[in-house]
Formats: structure tokens, C-alpha cells, sequence
């Protein structure tokens, strides 16, 4: 047994004893006296100290033990003086001891409800205090004892707001006068703990109100939401974090774009430069060399005669080059001009043109009924006569040449269009490297070329959003296969004359 | 071939200069050309200032420009030729390196007659340089004013 509980036990005795003495000390006086001094009244103080440790029976058998100790008094007294008074007088003690013991019940019986309730509240998480209203603090439940770190002793009667240095997230005059018109008020308060660490509380306060309708208390429950509210700091912060960053962002991409522009101009320029700084010299290159070639062509022997040829031919080459390369990054750097263009008179155009160098051959061109597609004429054009003329220059080599240019049945909104010869073709081991600049799957004696006219035509084909792929075999042919947007209805009515 | 007009030609390549001297040459387009070297030798040669302050009045039959060319650019030259009263219908042809569609665009919007690409292939110069002289200092009827050899 420890020492805490054995002096809570003697405590728990003292009572009891003491009701005991009391109740014999009146028995006694109550027995030697007179029957017309009731002594006997004096039970109630018995059954008032028995309802202090003993439950409403126990209250009940020590009521009627008075009951029965002052009928003996009263009869081992009735002998003496006068009866009718005694027994008036006994009736009297019956009837006060009686009614006590009543009472006492009730009361016990409503405090405990009392208790019940009040430790109802304490087993809330919610810290719940109630104040007068002047603030002192009348009831603390073990929330507000855990949450705040001050026991209840501790609590009761100091000022709530001193005790917890609250934040008011108002004035406080303001929340008080809400509280005096509506009742109640909510809101965010800031409180410190007893160890001095921050609290968020969600707060609620009720107004208490006598039967005069009077102010009397008001009831205060804290809901501790200082993590809640670090989470959503922290989002926040997060928030504008990421707001910051995607700004840089914005900045940079901003700052990307300027650059990008600066580069285009530069690219732009170098092409200017392109096309006049080198085309200069290569012309001179060309010209001297013709004129050597004209005048000096007898003082020269075969050898000297095959190198001024030479160099005729790889000015002419590189000519080419530079033009080609120049079509090709105009392709980049102009913006589209989009109409309906009816494929079929584009056609017929470009092989109106390409057949002007096939003369003396024999080429049987298969058109078939061709659409109407959306899309940059002059570069749509570009891409047909690259396509065509490479079809006349790889069925070279073929007695009986045949071109076919056909459309195949596509999506709705994009036309899948062919182009096949039955000339050299290709290895497909190598289809991976016929769209890139300056790649060529024949040697410059077989087939010309500079290798740029295919990546030109799938730069122009992807910029219409379409797609193109070729096939082909050695000695048997290629076709090449690329899509371009169809024309809608409403703008092949206003491209109808393109 | 005695009716030609003089040719202005500004040109400060001299390779180029010798180019088309000996084209225009070859096929005995003899014409008095004159050659000056940059932007700015033009226009005193068209306005007869400075070392040609001296130089009979008559403008020239046609007027070969280049379009890059020292100091003052073919285009800025272009530009003055339109704005000047005396010498606005002389025609111009540019003759440049450059077919680039701005400088096109902007010749064209300034007035010029004709814009040729001097083509590398050196049969196809001739050619173009040939057809030019015999159109504009032969064919075409220049303004009053211009010279013309009797």
C-alpha cells in the first residue's frame, strides 16, 4: 500500500466516525433531557453528514435509524413530564428527519448527474473552459489541461486571456460585441502554452444567460488546428513558390524567344551573305574559267583543257548547292500561305515543266483523279517538283519510263497521296537516310543531284502537319507516299481560283 | 550598230566589271559604257558633280546597279534616281547576286524597271547580260535627254 492511498483511506474514515459520535452525542442529550426539548431535529444534521460518503440507500437506512433512535428516546423519556408534547415533539423530529433524508437524496442525485456530465466534458479532445464575464476562468476540462499545459487549480480563477496571452484575430471589443448580440462567435484565435509553444485554435464561444436573461458566462472550445494550419502554410508557400518559379520560367522562355529571334535574324543574314558573298566569286570562278576555255583553249593541251572543264562543273555544282540550301532553309524561315490548292491542275502544271527536259524519251505518266488539299501553293509545288523530277531523272535508265501519281483512300481530313516511278529505286537498308540534307544513295556520275531536294520536301510536307514515307528495291522502282490536309468545303469555295 | 545609248553600270566588283565589260563586248554591243565604283560615284556622275561636274548634260540610255556597293547602298541609289525629277524615267535594271525576296520586294516598290539575278553559269551571265544591252540601250526608246549616239 502506498502512502498516498493509505491517507486517503484514513481520510475517507474521518467522515463516517464523525456522524457516528454525532449521532450517539444526540441520542444521549436527546435520552437524558426533557421530551420537550426536541433534541431529536438534530438527526438531520446525521443524515445531511451520511449523504456526504453514502449512496441514496445508505442515506435512506441511516434516516431511518434516527427514525428508530428517536422513538426509543421518546419512549424511555414518555414516562416523565408531559406526554402530549413529547409526542408532538417526536412527530416533529420524525417528520424533519424524514423530509432531510429526502432532500438529501435528491440533491446527491442531481449532483451526480452533474458529475456525470462534467466528466463528460472531460473526455473531449476539445479544450473546453468556461469564464465569467470578466474573464476569470470558472470551469477547465483536461483538454484545455493537455492542450495548454495548466492543470485546472492552475487555471481557475485567472484571466482567460492573460493565462493564454491570446491573438485576437479582431478587436477584442469587436468579438465581444458580437458575442453580446448574437450569442456566440467563431473565429481564429492565437494562444501560448504554458511551455511558451504557439497554439492555432479554431474557437468557439457560447454566451450563457440566466432566467433574466442576464450575461452570466461563456462557454469557450478550442480546436487545436496549429498543424492544419502549418500544412496549409506550408501549401501556400509551396504555391507561391512554384508561382516564382514557373515566372522565372516564364522569364526564360521569354529571354529563350528573344534569343531565338536574334539567331533567326543572324541565320537570316548569313543566308543574305550566302547568297551574295559566295555566289560572287563562284561566278568569277566560272566566268574566268569560261573565258579561259574560249580563248586560251588552243595554247592548252588536253590535260590543261580537262581541268578548266573541271572547274566549270564544280562551280556549276556548287552553284546549285548553294541555291538548294538556300531553298531549303527559306522553307524554315517563311510563313505559309495557306489556301485551297486543287492537286490535279498543280500536277499537270509541274509536269507541263518537268516534261519540257524529257524530250527524245519515252515516259507514260498515270494520273489518277487527284483532291483538293489545304496548304502553301508555291511550296506544295516545290515538293511535287522535287518529287517529279526525281522520278524522271531515277527512269533514266528506262527504256519505257512510267510515272504514276495517284491518291489513295485516307482519313476524312488528310489525303494520302503517291508517287511511283519504275526507275533505279533505292536499297530500303538505307530509307532512313533519304530525307537528310546532303544524303545521296546514287553516285553524282549515275544521278545529279545535291541531296537536298527530299529533305526539303519532307520539312514542307511536316510543316502542312503531314507525313511521308518512301519504298523501293533496287532496279525496281520507289514510290514515295506523303499525306496534306484536305480542303473543307468553305475554304475550297474561297480557293477555288488557286 | 551605231544607234546605242551609254550605259551607266554601277559595279564595284571589278572582276564583275571585266565580266560583263567582255560579255556586253562579245557581242559587239559597243556602247560607251561607264563604269562608276560605288553608290555615291553614281550620283555625282548623274548629277554632274564633283569629278563629273564637267560631263556633257544628256542622261544615260539605262543604268546597271548593283545592290551592294560601298558607301552609299544600290538601293538608296535607286531611291534618290525615283525622287529626282531629272532623273526619274531614266530606267534602271538591278543586276545583283541577291535573290533574296526582300531586296526584290524593295526595288520593285522603289520604282526599278527590271530586277536580273546574275546567274553563275556563265553562258546564262552572257546571255542575260546581252539580252539587257540590246533591249534597253538598242530596243527601248529611252526619254528625252538621254544620249544617243547619231
Amino acid at each position: 500500500m502506498t502512502p498516498t492511498s493509505s491517507r486517503s483511506n484514513a481520510a475517507t474514515l474521518v467522515l463516517p466516525v464523525a456522524t457516528a459520535v454525532v449521532a450517539i452525542a444526540i441520542f444521549i442529550a436527546d435520552t437524558v433531557t426533557d421530551v420537550d426539548i426536541a433534541y431529536a431535529v438534530l438527526y438531520v444534521v446525521v443524515v445531511l453528514m451520511a449523504a456526504r460518503f453514502l449512496s441514496a440507500r445508505g442515506v435512506m437506512l441511516v434516516a431511518a435509524g434516527c427514525l428508530g433512535l428517536t422513538v426509543v428516546s421518546y419512549l424511555l423519556t414518555a414516562t416523565t413530564g408531559r406526554p402530549f408534547e413529547g409526542i408532538v415533539n417526536t412527530l416533529i423530529s420524525l417528520g424533519a428527519i424524514l423530509l432531510t433524508a429526502v432532500l438529501a437524496v435528491q440533491t446527491q442525485k442531481a449532483t451526480e448527474a452533474l458529475q456525470k456530465q462534467a466528466s463528460l466534458l472531460n473526455e473531449t479532445h476539445d479544450s473546453i473552459f468556461v469564464r465569467d464575464m470578466n474573464d476569470m476562468i470558472t470551469y477547465w476540462n483536461r483538454g484545455a489541461q493537455e492542450r495548454y499545459g495548466w492543470r485546472a487549480e492552475e487555471a481557475i480563477g485567472k484571466s482567460s486571456h492573460e493565462l493564454l496571452r491570446t491573438i485576437f484575430p479582431t478587436p477584442f471589443d469587436e468579438i465581444r460585441s458580437e458575442l453580446l448580440r448574437a450569442g456566440r462567435w467563431e473565429g481564429e484565435l492565437k494562444h501560448y502554452r504554458a511551455d511558451g509553444a504557439e497554439v492555432i485554435a479554431a474557437s468557439r464561444w457560447a454566451l450563457q444567460r440566466d432566467a433574466r436573461e442576464q450575461p452570466t458566462a461563456i462557454l469557450e472550445t478550442n480546436n487545436d488546428i496549429t498543424e492544419r494550419k502549418r500544412r496549409e502554410e506550408d501549401i501556400e508557400r509551396l504555391n507561391r513558390e512554384l508561382a516564382k518559379r514557373a515566372e522565372g520560367l516564364d522569364q526564360q522562355l521569354a529571354k529563350r524567344a528573344t534569343e531565338l529571334e536574334a539567331t533567326n535574324k543572324e541565320l537570316e543574314s548569313f543566308a543574305y551573305s550566302v547568297s551574295h558573298d559566295l555566289r560572287a566569286p563562284l561566278r568569277h570562278t566560272a566566268g574566268f574559267a569560261e573565258l579561259l576555255q574560249r580563248q586560251a583553249s588552243s595554247s592548252l593541251d588536253d590535260k590543261g583543257r580537262r581541268y578548266v572543264q573541271m572547274i566549270l562543273e564544280s562551280s556549276k555544282r556548287m552553284g546549285d548547292l548553294i541555291d538548294d540550301l538556300l531553298g531549303f532553309s527559306r522553307i524554315g524561315r517563311t510563313e505559309t500561305k495557306e489556301s485551297a490548292v486543287d492537286l490535279e491542275r498543280l500536277v499537270a502544271e509541274v509536269v507541263a515543266e518537268v516534261g519540257r527536259e524529257t524530250k527524245g524519251r519515252d515516259i507514260a505518266w498515270n494520273i489518277g483523279p487527284l483532291p483538293v488539299c489545304y496548304g502553301d501553293r508555291s511550296m506544295l509545288k516545290v515538293v511535287l517538283m522535287n518529287l517529279l523530277s526525281n522520278a524522271v531523272k531515277f527512269t533514266r535508265v528506262r527504256k519505257w519510263a512510267e510515272i504514276e501519281i495517284g491518291c489513295m483512300n485516307g482519313r476524312e481530313d488528310q489525303a494520302e497521296l503517291f508517287i511511283r516511278d519504275n526507275g533505279a529505286g533505292f536499297d530500303m537498308q538505307y530509307v532512313d537516310k533519304l530525307f537528310g540534307v546532303f544524303q545521296r544513295l546514287h553516285l553524282a556520275e549515275e544521278f545529279e543531284g545535291t541531296g537536298i531536294g527530299l529533305a526539303t520536301v519532307q520539312r514542307i510536307i511536316h510543316r502542312h502537319g503531314g507525313e511521308i514515307r518512301a519504298e523501293g528495291a533496287v532496279d525496281q522502282g520507289a514510290a514515295f507516299y506523303f499525306s496534306l490536309p484536305r480542303a473543307r468545303a468553305q475554304e475550297r469555295e474561297r480557293g477555288s481560283t488557286t | 550598230m551605231n544607234n546605242l545609248g551609254r550605259i551607266l553600270m554601277v559595279e564595284d566588283d571589278p572582276k564583275d566589271v571585266e565580266l560583263t565589260l567582255t560579255a556586253l563586248d562579245e557581242y559587239h554591243l559597243a556602247n560607251e559604257v561607264v563604269v562608276t565604283r560605288d553608290g555615291q560615284e553614281a550620283l555625282d556622275y548623274l548629277r554632274r558633280r564633283g569629278q563629273y561636274s564637267n560631263r556633257s548634260q544628256e542622261n544615260p540610255a539605262v543604268i546597271l546597279l548593283d545592290l551592294k556597293l560601298p558607301k552609299v547602298d544600290g538601293l538608296e541609289v535607286l531611291q534618290q534616281i525615283k525622287a529626282d525629277e531629272g532623273l526619274k524615267m531614266v530606267p534602271v535594271i538591278v543586276l545583283t547576286s541577291s535573290h533574296q525576296e526582300k531586296d526584290v520586294m524593295r526595288s520593285y516598290r522603289l520604282g526599278v524597271n527590271a530586277y536580273v539575278v546574275k546567274p553563275v553559269d556563265f553562258h546564262e551571265f552572257v546571255n542575260a547580260v546581252k539580252e539587257l544591252g540590246a533591249f534597253w540601250a538598242v530596243v527601248n526608246e529611252p526619254p528625252p535627254g538621254s544620249i544617243r549616239k547619231g
